[in-house]
């Protein structure tokens, strides 16, 4: 089971797989928080480092990981990419602060700015490091782990229990919904690429209303149980899953905090004490070159263009 | 006199959804450490009467209650599920859904967890009960890979986190393979000894509950206690069949045998059970009788496997070279545990799998030349849940669908679908909407969907899981008429002994991915070699055998022989 969607079910064998669930959950948001304060690549480098460090740690099985990367990922990346250079090539110069043209299409209506490439850089670099945060975290993290961890971070058990039960039940119903659609499939339900898309698209529907019927069966069977063992009685609760600390827990503990005050600190010095004028820093380009384009809706600018 | 730990007076209760009352005037009285049995048909209420206990009614499922229930000196009403929980624990039939904690520490752990133990008096806890179900080595797993008897042990476990005085058992042996029912009774006997806590079995298969000492048996019927007395006593009296429990097999075999059950002792229990002189000798008589043999099948086969071999990831086989035959008109039992690879055999003949290698041969055609739309043309699936097959709202549509698929034009598939209907004693409710009827009869709508299509051979996954002795000899006459009147192929995969003796010809047992034997059910079931490996148990006329000094395949052979000229099957 463990791997196979990057969910972790069992708990490792490594430093970061050992940590609590408290000090998995409060590393993951305090990065998330500083990747989100910044489009800076000074700053999201270092950061995407400690976060490929971290996976490496955890020697985990690359396959699974590098397929999302490739697939979800890069693919997603690329399109809007294009799309973007399509429909807003000023995206360089509203975000960067320039236009330092490197080619032309003949008909003078597509340019390619350098601050354009710098724009893309940035926002992939920053689209990764969150990636490899998002990756870090599930894989150093039971289901459980993670509930226990959000609720001793103040958030309601009741909505904890909620991500923890989700886990339980995505594999039981992955398989109802293998075993479905074959019984549909031998009573003539084509979902093989012979039928077209909207015809399997509709097909997929037939397979959901049982689906769905079944999983509402055990809904009702699953509240039974939780009741009788008396969930819900306390306005609090205790969790098998948040073990002791280990020794590493102190450590990794600190430096999250640490790095919680760098980025309260950054978010307060530089983005609203004495902000960049535009949302990306570039190496080649001085506070005093920058210009500032009025903020306004990239499709309306393209309109205008026409 | 002790002072009852649960009490019911002049108790009645009707659902909030209902229009009349599930249970009627209802007296009860079940004293500390007693171990009762609560048996009945499905609908008699006997899951209800223990939902009162637990307090899921009417805390969960709202209703009007007249009379009174006291649970260890509460009145249930006037308490809250919570408090009840504290004496009162509650292991549910389905094991899977009951498993709330992601792994099986967690499990056991969520009771203590709600009560806000401190994790440091959680562990011992977990390790002294973990160890009492004998899963103490498993605290780690996950529930996916745990089998449905391990899952039943971690949830008896788990209700034993919050000490409670009273123990409910719903349906423990549901989904169990015959093993595994055995092992979960002499665990539940066990507790209730060495614990001394009062425990309460929902059953409706009283010859497995009766394995092990029960004190006494409260019998359900129609919301009302029919019976409420030892277990010899009930088994010498004619309610059991007129509450619809089967009784025991061997209880049967006497009977057929003309022997009074009035002077023999400890009838309850075959180990200990005293024949007197002339019920032995007749018992012997009986068994020795000559009697005309069952008819050998000499038809086509019209499924074969040659030399199959399967794995889901490579290096691990699920099936091993498996090569057997099924003749035309057959009925076939595949037996075997869970994840010895018979679902896995079923799934490669329905093509929703491909063989690594061997050949799949169905009626003369290779499969592999056959999309999976093409298979189910000869070989209809009725998985075990009605519900996850159901997807029209009105029967006819639902049977006809298939046809549609298929592009068969009005007239034709108007013909199979009443003559599909017909067949299966659903034409009256043709324009019924499938919400409307019972349990049983979605089952058959599944079957008749299946028969539309004019397949050779069914595969029944389960078919009278969940079912009691009414519905289940209902189902099988059913299936019995297609495979006599219609010369149909009939596959059981199922873990249901008596299905096996009384409704097939043949069994196909598979152990750990290879076919350990293809051979007559009496064979297969007095071979204790495949009786261990497949995780079957003995039948009781294997164990009466054996005592009264006979030969226990010969004993089951004319049993089964028997059986069939008295039902003319």
């Amino acid at each position: 089971m463990n791997n196979k969607l990057v969910i972790n079910y069992i708990p490792g064998p490594t430093v970061l797989h050992k940590l609590t669930g408290f000090t998995k959950v409060l590393l993951f948001l305090v990065m998330t928080v500083a990747i989100i304060a910044t489009y800076d690549i000074r700053i999201l480098i270092p950061l995407l480092i400690i976060n490929i460090i971290e996976i490496i740690s955890m020697k985990p099985n690359y396959k699974p990981i590098c397929t999302m990367f490739l697939i979800t990922f890069v693919t997603v990346t690329l399109l809007g990419n294009v799309m973007l250079f399509i429909v807003s090539p000023d995206a360089g110069l509203n975000n960067v602060g320039a236009n330092n043209v490197i080619w032309t299409s003949a008909n003078g209506k597509f340019y390619l700015s350098k601050e354009f490439l710098w724009y893309m850089l940035a926002v992939f670099i920053k689209r990764t490091t969150s990636f490899a945060s998002v990756m870090a975290f599930a894989l150093a993290t039971t289901p459980s782990e993670f509930a226990s961890g959000l609720n001793k971070c103040g958030l309601p058990y009741k909505i904890c229990t909620i991500v923890s039960l989700a886990y339980r039940t995505i594999p039981d119903i992955a398989n109802d919904f293998i075993n479905i659609r074959n019984s549909m499939m031998m009573r003539g339900v084509e979902l093989s690429k012979k039928a077209s898309v909207g015809k399997r698209l509709k097909n997929t529907v037939l397979i959901l209303v049982p689906l769905i019927f079944t999983s509402f069966g055990k809904v009702s069977s699953i509240a039974n149980a939780m009741d009788l063992r008396g969930y819900g009685k306390n306005k609090k609760r205790t969790w098998y899953a948040e073990h002791e600390q280990t020794k590493w827990d102190p450590v990794i503990r600190t430096l999250t905090v640490m790095l919680a005050v760098a980025a309260v600190y950054y978010i307060i010095r530089y983005r609203i004490i004495d902000p960049w004028p535009v949302n990306i820093w570039c190496p080649w380009l001085s506070r005093d070159e920058i210009v500032q384009t009025e903020k306004e809706l990239f499709i309306l600018n393209w309109f205008k263009k026409q | 006199m002790r002072e009852p730990i649960i009490s019911f007076r002049d108790f009645s209760f009707r659902y909030k959804t209902q229009k009349n009352p599930t249970l009627h005037d209802i007296d009860l009285d079940i004293y500390p450490g007693e171990k009762i049995l609560i048996l009945g048909a499905s609908g008699s209420g006997k899951s209800t009467l223990c939902n009162c206990i637990n307090g899921l009614i009417p805390f969960s499922y709202e209703g009007e209650i007249t009379g009174s229930c006291t649970v260890n000196g509460i009145d249930t009403v006037k308490s809250s599920i919570f408090e009840l929980s504290n004496s009162v624990g509650t292991v549910l039939q389905d094991s899977d859904a009951q498993f709330v904690g992601l792994s099986v520490g967690e499990d056991i752990a969520f009771a203590m967890e709600n009560d806000m133990l401190p994790r440091s008096e959680m562990v011992p806890r977990i390790e002294k009960n973990s160890s009492m179900v004998g899963m103490q080595d498993f605290i780690d797993h996950v529930p996916f890979n745990l089998s449905g008897g391990q899952k039943q042990k971690v949830a008896i476990a788990g209700v034993f986190g919050n000490n409670v005085e009273i123990l409910i058992f719903d349906e423990p042996l549901a989904a169990l393979d015959p093993q595994m029912g055995m092992t979960a009774v002499e665990l539940i006997d066990d507790i209730s000894k060495e614990s001394g806590k009062t425990v309460i079995i929902i059953e409706h298969r009283l010859e497995d509950v009766l394995h092990r000492h029960v004190d006494r048996v409260i019998l359900m019927s129609e919301g009302r206690i029919a019976a409420d007395m030892s277990p010899d006593d009930l088994l010498k009296s004619s309610l059991l069949s007129e509450c619809g429990i089967r009784e025991p097999l061997y209880l049967t075999a006497m009977k057929y045998a003309g022997c009074s059950l009035d002077d023999n002792r400890n009838l309850c229990d075959l180990e200990a059970l005293e024949f007197s002189d002339e019920n032995r000798e007749k018992l012997r008589a009986f068994f020795t009788e000559e009697r005309q043999s069952v008819r050998e099948n000499t038809e086509d086969p019209v499924v074969s496997f040659r030399d199959v071999s399967f794995s889901y990831d490579p290096g691990s086989k699920v099936l091993r070279n498996i090569t057997f035959d099924i003749r035309k008109g057959e009925r076939i039992a595949i037996i075997g545990k869970n994840g010895a690879g018979k679902s896995t055999a079923a799934k490669l003949l329905c093509g929703t799998i491909r063989p690594d290698s061997g050949t799949i041969t169905l009626a003369g055609t290779d499969t592999s030349s056959l999309s999976i739309k093409e298979i189910g043309e000869k070989v209809g699936y009725v998985m075990q849940d009605p519900n996850t097959m159901i997807v029209k709202d009105i029967i006819k549509d639902e049977v006809g669908m298939a046809l549609g698929f298929r592009g068969i034009d009005d007239e034709e598939a108007e013909r199979r679908v009443t003559n599909a209907l017909e067949t299966c004693g659903l034409y009256r409710m043709r324009n019924w909407p499938v919400d409307s009827i019972s349990y049983g009869q979605k089952k058959r709508v599944t079957v008749a969907s299946m028969m539309a299509l004019e397949p050779e051979v069914f595969i029944l996954d389960e078919p009278t899981a969940g079912q009691d002795f009414h519905s289940y000899t209902e189902m099988m006459n059913f299936v019995n008429t297609l495979n006599r009147d219609y010369g149909k192929t009939i596959l059981f995969i199922t873990h249901d002994m008596h299905l096996a003796i009384e409704n097939t010809d043949r069994a196909i047992v598979f152990a750990d991915g290879d076919l350990i034997a293809s051979d007559k059910v009496f064979s297969v079931l007095s071979d204790p070699d495949i009786i261990s490996r497949a995780s079957l148990k003995q039948t009781s006329l294997y164990t009466l055998a054996v005592k009264l000094g006979l030969e226990p395949e010969a004993t089951i052979r004319h049993f089964i022989e028997y059986e069939r000229t008295v039902k003319g099957a």
